[in-house]
C-alpha cells in the first residue's frame, strides 16, 4: 500500500518534470507564432506578453509585400521535390545492386562511397560552384538540385535495409525469367517502404532546410530559396519583427505539419539511421 | 561487409551468362550515383585540393604558390578567432547535449504514460529549419523587449545582453544548440536502452542494487557505443555549425560570432579568396579527421561492446 503511494508519487513528479521541460520546449514556438499576430505598439513593450492585444493577420499578409516570398516557397517546393525524388530513386537502385546483385569489384566501389561521408560539404563547395559556373546552371533549379542528389549516406541505411531481404526471393523472380530492374521495382522496392520513406523523409528534411550551398550557387533573388531568403532579406527589408517571424513560421509549417502526421516513421528512421 | 550467399546457380554455360548478366545490370544500376560521386565528389575533391596550393580570384587563372595559403592559416587572427568561437560553441554544446538527451531517454525509456507525446515535444526543434530557429531565438534574446529579459527582470535577476556580447554569445548560442539537438540525441539513446536486456536489471535488483547502482553498473556502461556513436557524429556536425549562429549572431549586417565555416564563405565568395577559403577548408576537414581519430583512439578505454 505504501509502497504504491510512493510509486504514484515519484510518477506524478516525473510528469511536472517532463510536462515543465516540454513547456520550455514548446514555448519558442508559441512565442514566435504569437508575436507575429501582434501589431507592432505590443512588440516594444517592456513587459511583453504572451496574447497579443489583438490579433493582426495582415503581418502574414505583409510578409508577401516586402519580399518575394510566394517566388521562395514556390523554389523551395520545386528544389525539395527534385532533391528527394532524386536521392532515394538513385539511392534506393544503387542500394538494391550493391546488397544483392555480384559483380567484381562491388565492395571496393561501395567504400569509396562510403568514404566520401567523411569529408564535409565547404571542402568541396568551390569546385562544385566552379563546375556550375561552366555549366552556366548557377542562378538554376538544376545547379540547387542536380549535386545534391548523389546520397552516399542514402545508399548506405537503404543498402543496410536491404541486407536483411532474402537472395532466394530474388533468385525464385530470376529463375521465373525476371531481370534485376523488375525484381527491384516489383519485389523490393515494396518490401522496402519503411526504410525508403525513412531515408525519404531524412532527405525531404536536409532538403528544405538546406542553406550553405543554395546561397552559394545562387545570387539572383528569383531563385532564392526559404531558408537563405530569410536568412539574406533580415534587418535590410524585415524592419517590423512580427512580419519576419511570420515568414519564419510559413518557412518552417509545413515541414512541422509533416512531422506531426508522419512522426512515428520519421522518429523510427532516425534511431534506424543511427544505429547502424 | 561481403554477404557470401551459397552461389546458387554460378556453374555451367548457363550460369557464367547468368553472371555475366546480373554484373552487367549491378554496373548499370549502380552507375547513376558513382558517376555522380565522381563528378561531385571525386574530381571535386582533387580540384579542391590542387586549388588549395594557389592564389585564385575566379577572375584570372589560379597561380601556383605552394604552401603559402597554409602558412597564412596557420597566422591569421581572423581564423584564430572563428576557430576559437566554433570550439567554444562545440566544447559544452556536445557535452551537455550528451548529459541532458540521456536523462529525457532515461525518463522516457519507462512506460510512463504520454511517452510518444513527450519525446514529440523533444523531437519538434530537431526538424526545424535552423533559419528559422536562428530568427525566432535573435527576437526572445532581445536583451530590452524579448521574453527572456522580461521573465528575468521579474526576479530581479541580472539581464545579459546576450547576442550583442561576444561573451554571452557563445553561452545563447550553446542553448538554441541544445534545444534544438537534444531531442536527436534522445531518441538515439532510446534506441540503444531498448536493446538492454531487462534480465540485467532484474540480476542487478536481486543482487539488492538501487537506482543508482543500476544505472552505473548495467546502463551507463551498455550505453557506452551510443555515447560514442552520438560523440562523434555530434562533433562532426559542430564544428561545422554556420546557417543557425550566421542568422542568429548577425547584427547591424556585422557577423559577432564568426564560425570556420562562416570564414571559409566569407573568403571565397564575398572577398574572392577561393584559394584561400579552400586552404581553410581543408584545415577544417584535417581537424575533424583528427578529432575522429583521437575519439577512435581513446574508445578502446571506455566503450563496452558487448
Amino acid at each position: 500500500m505504501n509502497r504504491g503511494v510512493g510509486h504514484l508519487l515519484s510518477r506524478l513528479a516525473l510528469h511536472a518534470v517532463l510536462l515543465t521541460i516540454g513547456v520550455i520546449f514548446i514555448l519558442p514556438f508559441l512565442w514566435s507564432i504569437s508575436t507575429s499576430l501582434k501589431p507592432v505598439s505590443d512588440l516594444f513593450q517592456v513587459k511583453p506578453s504572451l496574447i497579443p492585444s489583438e490579433i493582426r493577420w495582415q503581418n502574414y499578409r505583409d510578409v508577401f509585400d516586402t519580399v518575394p516570398f510566394l517566388r521562395f516557397y514556390l523554389n523551395s517546393i520545386i528544389v525539395t521535390f527534385g532533391r528527394t525524388v532524386g536521392q532515394v530513386a538513385l539511392a534506393s537502385m544503387a542500394a538494391f545492386a550493391f546488397a544483392q546483385l555480384r559483380f567484381p569489384g562491388r565492395d571496393i566501389l561501395f567504400f569509396i562511397l562510403l568514404a566520401g561521408l567523411m569529408v564535409p560539404d565547404q571542402v568541396l563547395i568551390v569546385p562544385r560552384f566552379v563546375l556550375m559556373r561552366e555549366f552556366n546552371w548557377l542562378n538554376t533549379y538544376q545547379g540547387l538540385i542536380v549535386p545534391l542528389i548523389f546520397s552516399s549516406f542514402g545508399v548506405f541505411m537503404l543498402r543496410q535495409f536491404m541486407l536483411g531481404i532474402p537472395r532466394d526471393f530474388h533468385e525464385a523472380a530470376i529463375l521465373e525469367g525476371a531481370n534485376p530492374i523488375q525484381v527491384y521495382k516489383d519485389i523490393f522496392l515494396p518490401l522496402a517502404k519503411p526504410a525508403l520513406a525513412a531515408f525519404g523523409f531524412l532527405a525531404l528534411l536536409a532538403s528544405w532546410n538546406e542553406f550553405l550551398w543554395a546561397l552559394t550557387v545562387t545570387s539572383s533573388t528569383d531563385m532564392r530559396v526559404l531558408p537563405v531568403g530569410l536568412a539574406l532579406f533580415q534587418g535590410q527589408y524585415f524592419t517590423n519583427t512580427a512580419v519576419m517571424l511570420a515568414a519564419a513560421n510559413m518557412a518552417m509549417f509545413p515541414l512541422m505539419l509533416a512531422f506531426l502526421i508522419f512522426q512515428k516513421q520519421l522518429v523510427e528512421g532516425v534511431a534506424l539511421s543511427g544505429l547502424k | 561487409m561481403a554477404e557470401t550467399v551459397s552461389a546458387g546457380a554460378s556453374g555451367g554455360v548457363l550460369g557464367g551468362r547468368r553472371s555475366r548478366q546480373e554484373a552487367a545490370w549491378g554496373y548499370l544500376l549502380i552507375a547513376p550515383v558513382m558517376l555522380g560521386f565522381a563528378v561531385f565528389f571525386l574530381i571535386a575533391l582533387g580540384a579542391s585540393f590542387y586549388l588549395s596550393f594557389n592564389k585564385w580570384d575566379m577572375l584570372t587563372s589560379p597561380v601556383f604558390n605552394g604552401l603559402d595559403n597554409y602558412r597564412d592559416v596557420w597566422r591569421d587572427g581572423e581564423f584564430r578567432e572563428a576557430l576559437v568561437n566554433t570550439l567554444a560553441i562545440t566544447i559544452p554544446h556536445i557535452v551537455l547535449r550528451l548529459i541532458c538527451a540521456m536523462g529525457l531517454a532515461m525518463a522516457l525509456n519507462s512506460n510512463i504514460r504520454f511517452r510518444s507525446f513527450y519525446r514529440m515535444l523533444f523531437f519538434l526543434p530537431v526538424l526545424t529549419m535552423p533559419v528559422a530557429i536562428g530568427t525566432i531565438w535573435k527576437w526572445l534574446y532581445d536583451p530590452a523587449f524579448g521574453p527572456i529579459n522580461s521573465f528575468l527582470r521579474r526576479f530581479g535577476l541580472p539581464e545579459p545582453e546576450w547576442l550583442s556580447n561576444p561573451r554571452t554569445a557563445i553561452a545563447a548560442v550553446v542553448i538554441v544548440l541544445l534545444w534544438s539537438g537534444v531531442g536527436y540525441d534522445m531518441v538515439i539513446y532510446l534506441a540503444g536502452l531498448q536493446t538492454i536486456p531487462r534480465e540485467y536489471y532484474e540480476a542487478a535488483s536481486l543482487d539488492g542494487a538501487g537506482a543508482w547502482q543500476r544505472f552505473r553498473d548495467v546502463t551507463l556502461p551498455l550505453l557506452t557505443p551510443t555515447i560514442f556513436f552520438l560523440s562523434v557524429i555530434g562533433i562532426i556536425y559542430s564544428l561545422q555549425v554556420f546557417d543557425l549562429v550566421y542568422v542568429m549572431t548577425r547584427i547591424d549586417q556585422t557577423n559577432q560570432l564568426p564560425t570556420v565555416v562562416y570564414y571559409i564563405y566569407e573568403e571565397g565568395f564575398r572577398n574572392f579568396r577561393m584559394g584561400y577559403a579552400i586552404s581553410v577548408a581543408w584545415v577544417l576537414l584535417l581537424m575533424i579527421l583528427v578529432f575522429t581519430f583521437i575519439q577512435f583512439r581513446l574508445q578502446r578505454r571506455w566503450v563496452n561492446y558487448v
